[in-house]
């Protein structure tokens, strides 16, 4: 059964996904549901979504997550904001 | 008339090449020059600074940068520098740059920047060493981005740095959090000079647009926050162009 999420699970994951070297995300937000950790924000690839992803199941084998982050999209602008 | 365009928070790695390539090689059909609010690296090593360099030079506009906290992480910033200014790429902290550009000057003066917080709940330099640091780093950039700011002759002046100097654009971020996320000292240096803009990052969820209690513009221009490849601004313009046609 998935343990209760508490306060001190929600720092600690707060603060591997910063200062784990193969992740170093700030962005990514935590937020605790009942038996769940959804996982928010947005990064550059793919490959660092999934790094998150292991990184926490790897060091909180039972904590379930849900996975919502994004990666940003890099197109090209297609309008001009005057500054005045 | 000058177009600037404008990310920060690109955190460029071996598995971000050729992300933001098809963009930027439009580049000089759209912009006179790229500006770059910092966290240029996931962890500011030599190896990132080169991924750095490769995606984002030999763009055919002028590009001009500061470094982020991420491009601090590995205590290498002086060699990111190096390896950034060999390819081309101006980097500024503490100092600033004109560029002739359509007959205009364009003036930058760039700093990372720090943190401290804004009017109202801002660190203060009182009690233990480190509090006193943390404020005293603020105040030394502040100082010297303000310094360049004011030292600058051109027809256009903006302000780059990685932290903010306005809470607005901060908004969307955990209210706990600002007084890491930039500073009004960054504002006040801002309001010191007849700035046209000033661009920052940092806030991944925080807000596009700002203004200085000066009257000062300010963007926050974080990938995440803009979600596309770069912003485009235009500044010195005789009539608005809202559609960005390719010259």
């Amino acid at each position: 059964m998935t343990p209760q999420l508490d306060e001190y699970v929600e720092a600690q994951i707060q603060r591997l996904l910063t200062e784990s070297g193969a992740v170093a995300e700030q962005g990514i937000t935590v937020q605790r549901r009942e038996h769940l950790l959804v996982l928010g924000g947005e990064v550059e690839s793919a490959q660092r979504r999934d790094e998150i992803c292991r990184q926490i199941t790897t060091s909180f084998p039972d904590v379930e997550i849900a996975c919502d982050i994004g990666i940003v999209r890099a197109a090209a602008p297609t309008e001009v904001e005057e500054i005045s | 008339m000058i177009r600037i365009a404008a990310v920060g928070d690109v955190h460029v790695d071996k598995d971000v090449l050729g992300r933001y390539r098809p963009a930027l090689e439009q580049l000089p059909g759209v912009a006179d020059a790229l500006l770059i609010a910092g966290d240029l690296t996931r962890h500011g090593t030599v190896d990132e600074a080169k991924c750095m360099a490769r995606e984002f030079g030999d763009l055919g506009v002028p590009v001009v940068v500061v470094l982020g906290n991420h491009d601090h992480q590995s205590d290498q910033q002086a060699e990111v520098s190096r390896v950034l200014a060999d390819s081309g790429l101006t980097v500024l902290e503490g100092e600033g740059t004109v560029l002739e550009l359509n007959g205009h000057r364009l003036g930058i003066a760039g700093a990372k920047g720090f943190g401290g917080g804004f009017a109202g709940a801002c660190a203060s330099k009182f009690g233990e060493r480190e509090m006193k640091d943390f404020v005293g780093t603020t105040e030394a950039v502040a100082e010297r981005l303000g310094a360049a700011l004011r030292g600058l002759e051109c027809d256009a002046l903006v302000a780059l740095t990685h932290y903010s100097p306005v809470p607005e654009t901060l908004v969307g971020e955990p209210l706990e959090i600002y007084p890491f996320l930039g500073s009004y000292l960054l504002g006040q240096a801002i309001d010191s000079a007849p700035t046209s803009l000033a661009l920052h990052g940092h806030a991944h969820h925080g807000t596009e647009r700002g203004r200085t209690p000066g009257g000062v513009p300010v963007r926050n221009v974080a990938h995440p926050v803009i979600k596309q490849a770069y912003n485009v601004y235009q500044l010195l313009s005789d009539q608005v162009d809202a559609e960005l046609v390719p010259a």
